[in-house]
């Protein structure tokens, strides 16, 4: 090949080159300045090149930015974090998604999120920095943050009420109940038929209102008397219950019997009043024939759905929801005696161990029960 | 020195800041087993000042028996209780809880804390009686009480 041949190789290689360099520099122009993502190149912790929706972000205009120090934007408290924040990208290559807060011209604080490289500008070291505002973001996640925190104060004051009310009202009650009997048993005598009556009911009366108080305690407890959750075999929770329930279970020769149950994180006295009350129920809204409960857990991933089924009276689907309210009761107390809170107290028990309570039912056709356990936690995670 | 329960009364301090419990629970001391003279104090700072027979309570008996109830104002039950079992010339004497509430973790407090007998009281009179009496009969009776100087 001649000389004039391989020199006008050269060239033409050399007027590509030139092309694609300012392609790159075209590209590179476009994407810095136009981008919607706040950029800019640090250099000795001073701005050499920022882009106009940084300046926005900051609220000035982009050469009131340049030849200033990038930290001097930084919230005071945030300085520290972020210079640590560079030094660590220095050695490591990049950082990912850091956050920190600014103060922009009119003084307003916002949350950014940045991610910055290393690299050689102008033939020295240099960071190139992505920057976006985050604040709205923050500002709804500190929102939800003091909601979460207001609805477990408040939900905790509520339980702690409950808990005073019932426990406190029990002595006036007491002092009404044991006074009336008083009255009777020292001038019963003097008394005619109407007194003994109303003496009565005014017994009777003390006496549910006692009932009730003391469910009522019995479901703010779950909350504010719970335990700490360990691992509870639910096999031997489930024999607990049955002694609990020994009585019942024989006056009506109730076939209680269940599967290999798992062990799961949670409070054992409350798994076994839940099991209790489930168990209970089935006993209690029986039909003629002697009550046959079963008792099943099926595992899917975390959770654990553990099933009671019985073969008693049944429940008509409407009412499937409102059995779980505090106090409902769908038969009257000469049928079935009781206040109406066992279940209340089951979907509170549930829920503190990360689970939801359901039935399926039809009326005289049983009821199955299903209640999942989160193995993760509930409350304790 | 004090003599064995048999053949005496017996002295019973009631602590309790109701009066209507106070009340109930002497009738339901009705016709012990053994005679007692009921004593009350309101609180646990009334019931110290009698077990250490000062001001108004100079000339009382040291009680056979301390019936207590846990929820009262100035000093509670336990409070009391603790005091009673940490005083070498008190903590003989047998301390039963007598109370409104049926709270296990209360239960196991007293009863770390030395209580001889912790009693939830009923709401029902008549189980309260039966409730109090056979205690109070037992302890009085079935069991011997210490002889200490008085």
């Amino acid at each position: 090949m001649s000389q004039i041949s391989k020199m006008h190789q050269r060239i033409t290689k050399s007027e590509a080159m030139t092309g694609e360099l300012k392609q790159s520099k075209e590209l590179f122009r476009i994407m810095f300045y136009r981008s919607p993502i706040g950029s800019y190149i640090i250099q000795n912790g001073h701005f050499r090149l920022v882009n106009r929706q940084l300046a926005h972000i900051l609220g000035y205009e982009e050469n009131e930015l340049l030849g200033k120090p990038s930290l001097s934007f930084v919230l005071a408290e945030d300085r520290d974090a972020v210079r640590e924040n560079a030094v660590r990208m220095l050695k490591g290559g990049c950082s990912v998604g850091y956050e920190f807060r600014v103060i922009n011209k009119q003084a307003k604080i916002k949350w950014v999120m940045e991610t910055v490289v290393p690299i050689c500008y102008r033939r020295k070291r240099a960071t190139l920095g992505n920057l976006i505002d985050v604040t709205e973001r923050k500002q709804m996640e500190e929102r939800l943050q003091q909601i979460t925190a207001e609805m477990q104060r408040s939900n905790t004051e509520l339980e702690q009420f409950a808990y005073v009310i019932s426990h406190d009202l029990q002595e006036p009650l007491r002092m009404i109940s044991s006074y009336t009997q008083l009255l009777a048993k020292r001038y019963g005598k003097k008394l005619d038929d109407d007194a003994d009556e109303f003496i009565g009911y005014t017994v009777d009366g003390a006496k549910r209102m006692q009932m009730l108080l003391h469910d009522l305690l019995e479901y703010s407890r779950v909350g504010t008397r719970g335990k700490p959750f360990t691992p509870v075999n639910c096999e031997h929770v489930v024999k607990q219950a049955m002694a609990n329930l020994k009585i019942a279970i024989e006056e009506c020769n109730a076939l209680v019997s269940y599967d290999t149950l798992p062990t799961v994180m949670g409070d054992e006295g409350q798994l076994v009043q839940l099991f209790q009350n489930l168990i209970g129920n089935a006993i209690k809204f029986r039909r003629e024939e002697a009550p046959q409960v079963h008792i099943s857990a099926q595992r899917r991933n975390n959770i654990i759905t553990f099933t009671v089924k019985d073969n008693g009276i049944g429940i008509d689907p409407q009412h499937s929801q409102s059995i779980f309210e505090i106090f409902r009761r769908l038969h009257t107390r000469e049928e079935y005696p009781g206040t109406g809170m066992g279940l209340a107290i089951c979907k509170k028990i549930v829920e503190r161990h990360g689970g939801h309570i359901s039935v399926q039912s039809q009326p005289r056709q049983g009821s199955t029960f299903y209640f999942s356990i989160d193995m993760a936690g509930g409350e304790a995670k | 020195m004090k003599s064995t329960t048999a053949n005496r009364v017996i002295d019973i301090l009631i602590v309790d800041d109701n009066p209507g419990d106070v009340r109930l629970t002497a009738e339901a001391l009705k016709d012990c087993k053994v005679p007692t003279r009921l004593y009350t104090a309101n609180n646990g700072v009334e019931a110290m000042a009698f077990l250490h027979r000062r001001g108004e309570f100079a000339d009382v008996p040291l009680p056979d028996l301390i019936l207590l109830d846990l929820n009262m104002p100035e000093m509670n039950g336990w409070q009391l209780l603790a005091k009673v079992k940490e005083d070498a010339a008190l903590k003989h004497i047998p301390v039963v809880i007598l109370t409104g509430s049926g709270e296990r973790e209360d239960i196991v407090k007293t009863y770390k804390a030395h209580a001889d007998c912790y009693v939830p009281k009923p709401i029902d009179l008549e189980q309260f009686t039966k409730k109090v009496k056979p205690i109070v009969n037992f302890l009085l009776t079935s069991t011997k009480l210490p002889t200490e100087e008085r």
